[in-house]
């Protein structure tokens, strides 16, 4: 056998040497690895081995002016199985399926389900949520979680607005106000194996959430439960389609009431009220001549009125729309304030100035009707308004001109939307100037054939009666912390002057007298200066002989502090806006006038200049 | 005219015993997730290891005590065996992971490419201790030819084998032979002929980008993972258990990549100190090569070593991403009954060696 020979040995040696030099070579690799390239690594390890569980953070209220709360918060929780964690299967089904009242099977499938987390319920009662977590089973994970919840149901729901699952608004303002009331959700962090399986010794890191800040609304929640009373009352009486009514401060936007009656629980915003279905619909839609073709169509399709997917979509949108401003309506005679203020403004007419009106009047080749068929005679301005005759302001329209009338129209904000802090606030329809001839310039003067939202008629006589300054109509005032520390103010522009003092000094004392003794005088409250116009408007198509009655007051007439606009939609027999809305409105500032601290006068004709 | 033998290699077998003790912890805290998560028992992998490791102990302890020069005789047909079982494999073995690496004897599996190792060791070492010593230069070319059936039979379906196969037989040959210029013409030959088999084909080119780059390629994801884990390490680790990254992201933590997840629980301290251990594994093989009575003997020693030395190199170099990803065991820690089977075996025949050492 051969002996090993010294180069044997030399190469054995050689071998050793290169391979204790790979090894050092490598040793230096993994130094370089293990501490210059740690922390890069280590973080892109961290990435991937933490998973994050957010914190819902407690959504702010919504207040009204004097701090009723409007929208709050519930604590919820949601019950939830990890399965690797269950110890007991048969005893979480069965106190699961007890306490939750969920038939055995589905609980059984959940938790036998080889997943990660399965959610077993949510929306779980915080009683019953802390009872399932008393029995401390193991695998069994009981979240708290807030759910929106509003203390009065229904009321303002078309303001307010709902959220949905995620607690983000969906409409009204829940969405207007989301950044301010959403808050900043926290997180929780824990580690994970690559199943995205927790792993329960690892501790976690919390990050807390921080709750939204409290919205404080202009709403004053006794005016809008007035005037839902009052709005419900008059819909059933005079089996209206809906009812609007809107009450606001004129002076700087603040609105106290928006109500649109049929109102929905916003609670339980999914459910569709009768009154929307769509056959009860058909009827209301005629307002927009766009709607009757698809509610006809819709009629077909969805008969047994069980809706499913876009018809019900849809069904469920139209019962949460918000009628003062998402949609438009022709005002009418309400709109002769709005003529009115131009015409004296421009001086092409004067209180004592004298009209006779002979029941219609001629422009261009058009016979244009005044409502009284005999017509008013011989009367002065005043007296035009009082009667709303419809001749006078055809008159005034015409001695103002297309030119004039539209750069009123301009300036009074009629062509700009009102900036409502609500969402979908619809554009006025107007005619375009180069269109409109002295027929369409004579409807247009007194309040038909263009549209606008109610909300902008609002906005626009309180403007045109508070003095003369184009006012915003808001119901944000302020954000505030939970413990009442004020966070923030809400600024609305109020001071783009639009008409002269004189002229809106004067417009309210020929408002006065329209309810002092012309059409409005059921709006009347002794003791109470008040100031007014009525309107009743036929709605498209005119055949259907379907009207739209409306009142839109305000008071004391020679220094407003509130305005108030009632719109009934399609009213059965009666439908005068004298006879029907007038009245309402007379019956909320009953209640309002005094509640907001607004004194009778001592004796109206003593003040009374007229 | 045979010495009596001695006392086997005290430092040896401490360092093979101290391993296989580390080994055994180290692999249940990484197998024990993939243990419970796919068997539902955390010991899955530890038992079956530490069945292999009864049985290679007792094969250690077997072949220890006979006297080596008897399997002198043995070493053709051992490796025409090893040649028939990698034959057979390709026939009627199992596969795993898409590649078909086990035979099946009843319960027990087999990969008959780690039985090829020490059957190529102990035939090198046979037939170049009895080579003749003028015609050396032809005789590299010869021992060579006979080697290459058991590289092409293991490097079908298992390529890295098969090169720390053809690596053991190249440094034998190294040893067997006084020169050092030819070794470096084979060197440069042999880099030459990887490159040009490396851009033969796309997807073998496709492994040097993913080097490069791994965060990059899907392929790159155990890379990467690896890397995570060791950097994540830092210098003393997260403490033995703790590894996050076994826990599913660094796929098959007990196998090829083993050394990342111990860098990770361990740190930097731990992951050099198992070095230095494989270091002095293998200075002792070093040791009983050079002190071997015959050639015989030094060249199993050395045919050994070099295979301890090139597995334990490659393994870390690809954990590390010192070069691109290919699937090397970490010898003693690395998932694997039959590999920790004829490790332990090969112990056994260097500890022989060890015993009729020359002082």
């Amino acid at each position: 056998m051969q002996k090993t020979r010294p180069f044997h040995r030399r190469k054995e040696v050689v071998i050793f040497l290169g391979c204790a030099l790979a090894l050092l070579g490598l040793g230096g690799r993994l130094a370089h690895l293990m501490v210059a390239e740690s922390e890069h690594y280590a973080t892109l390890a961290q990435d991937l081995h933490e998973r994050e569980r957010s914190i819902k953070a407690a959504r702010g209220r919504i207040l009204d002016r004097n701090g009723i709360v409007l929208a709050d918060n519930r604590t919820v929780c949601t019950v939830s199985v990890i399965h690797s964690q269950i110890e007991d299967p048969e005893q979480v089904i069965d106190v699961l399926a007890k306490e939750l009242e969920l038939p055995e099977e589905t609980v059984r499938r959940r938790v036998e389900k080889v997943s990660s987390i399965e959610r077993v319920r949510q929306n779980v009662d915080k009683e019953i949520g802390d009872r399932i977590r008393n029995y401390g089973l193991a695998g069994v994970k009981v979240d708290e979680d807030y759910r929106r919840y509003y203390p009065f149901g229904s009321m303002a729901s078309k303001v307010l607005g709902f959220t949905g699952g995620d607690n983000q608004g969906i409409i009204g303002l829940e969405v207007e106000y989301e950044e301010e009331l959403s808050g900043t959700p926290g997180r929780i962090l824990t580690l994970t194996d690559a199943r995205g399986v927790e792993l329960a010794d690892t501790g976690e890191s919390r990050e807390e959430p921080v709750a939204g800040n409290d919205l404080v609304t202009s709403l004053d929640y006794n005016i809008q439960k007035y005037a839902e009373q009052a709005a419900y009352q008059v819909m059933e009486q005079k089996q209206a389609d809906s009812v609007s009514i809107l009450i606001m401060n004129p002076k700087n936007g603040e609105i106290y009431a928006m109500t649109n009656v049929p109102e929905f629980d916003l609670n339980d915003p999914f459910t569709l009220l009768p009154e929307y279905l769509p056959d009860a619909q058909t009827e209301e839609t005629d307002a927009q001549t766009e709607a009757a073709g698809a509610s006809d169509a819709e009629k077909q399709s969805t008969a047994g009125n069980t809706l499913t997917g876009e018809a019900l979509q849809d069904a469920l949108n139209r019962m949460w729309r918000n009628g003062c401003i998402n949609d438009t309506y022709e005002p009418g005679s309400t709109f002769k304030i709005i003529t009115a203020s131009a015409g004296l403004e421009a001086g092409v007419v004067k209180p004592e100035d004298s009209f006779s009106c002979p029941g219609f009047k001629i422009v261009e080749d058009r016979r244009i009707r005044c409502h009284k068929v005999g017509g008013h005679g011989a009367e002065t301005f005043v007296q035009g308004i009082q009667n709303s005759c419809n001749p006078v302001f055809i008159e005034v329209g015409l001695r103002l001109g297309v030119d004039r009338y539209f750069s009123y129209f301009d300036q009074f904000g009629l062509n700009e939307k009102t900036g409502i802090d609500l969402p979908g606030e619809a554009a006025t329809i107007m005619h375009k100037k180069e269109n409109v001839g002295e027929v369409e310039l004579a409807t247009i003067s007194f309040g038909q054939s263009f549209q606008i939202t109610p909300v902008q008629l609002a906005a626009t006589v309180s403007s045109l009666i508070n003095g003369g300054t184009r006012i915003t109509p808001h119901f944000g005032v302020s954000v505030q912390a939970e413990d009442g520390a004020l966070t923030g103010v809400f600024r609305y522009d109020d001071d783009r002057r639009i008409l002269s003092e004189e002229t809106s000094g004067l417009m309210r004392s020929l408002l006065e007298q329209v309810v002092d003794g012309g059409s409005g005088k059921n709006a009347y409250i002794e003791g109470y200066r008040i100031g007014g116009k009525t309107a009743t408007s036929e709605t498209l198509p005119r055949s259907a002989n379907k009207y739209i009655s409306s009142f839109i007051g305000f008071a004391p007439a020679d220094d407003p502090q509130v305005l108030g606009l009632c719109i009934i939609n399609n009213p059965q027999g009666v439908y005068y806006g004298g006879t029907i809305a007038a009245p309402v409105v007379r019956g909320m500032f009953e209640n309002i006038l005094p509640y907001l601290g607004i004194e009778k006068a001592k004796s109206k004709e003593t003040e009374v200049k007229q | 005219m045979r010495a009596k033998p001695g006392k086997a290699d005290g430092v040896l077998l401490a360092a093979v015993v101290f391993l296989m003790v580390f080994g055994m912890v180290v692999l249940y805290s990484m197998s024990a997730y993939n243990g419970r998560v796919r068997f539902g028992d955390s010991a899955y992998y530890f038992k079956k290891q530490l069945f292999a490791l009864a049985l290679g102990l007792a094969a250690m302890y077997g072949v220890a005590r006979i006297d080596y020069h008897v399997l002198l005789k043995f070493s053709v047909p051992a490796y025409l065996v090893s040649l028939a079982l990698s034959g057979a494999v390709l026939l009627f073995g199992d596969a795993y992971n898409g590649s078909r690496r086990w035979l099946s004897i009843g319960p027990l599996s087999f990969q008959p490419a780690e039985y090829a190792k020490p059957a190529v060791i102990l035939l090198l070492a046979g037939v170049v201790s009895r080579m003749n010593r003028r015609k050396s230069g032809r005789m590299i070319l010869a021992v060579m030819l006979m080697i290459l059936p058991i590289v092409g039979l293991v490097g079908t379906n298992n390529l890295s084998t098969a090169v720390i196969i053809l690596g053991i037989a190249v440094l034998m040959i190294f040893i067997s032979n006084p020169k050092y210029l030819p070794f470096l013409w084979i060197l440069l030959a042999g880099s030459g002929f990887l490159g040009i088999f490396l851009s033969l084909e796309s997807y073998r080119l496709e492994r040097l980008a993913i080097w490069r780059n791994p965060e990059l390629y899907e392929k790159g994801f155990q890379t990467v993972q690896g890397l995570y884990a060791i950097g994540s390490g830092g210098l003393f680790g997260r403490g033995l258990g703790n590894s996050l990254q076994k826990l599913g992201f660094v796929p098959e933590a007990q196998n090829d990549m083993i050394f990342s997840v111990i860098c990770e629980e361990l740190g930097l301290f731990g992951a050099l100190l198992l070095m230095l251990l494989f270091l002095l594994l293998i200075w002792r093989f070093m040791v009983i090569a050079t002190h071997a009575p015959d050639l015989f003997g030094s060249l199993i020693a050395a045919g050994i070593m070099g295979h301890i030395a090139i597995q334990v190199i490659l393994n870390i170099a690809v954990v590390t991403n010192t070069i691109p990803n290919t699937g090397i065991t970490l010898p003693f820690i690395s998932y694997g009954g039959t590999s920790v089977l004829f490790l332990l075996s090969e112990m056994g025949l260097a500890l022989s060696v060890s015993r009729y050492s020359r002082i």
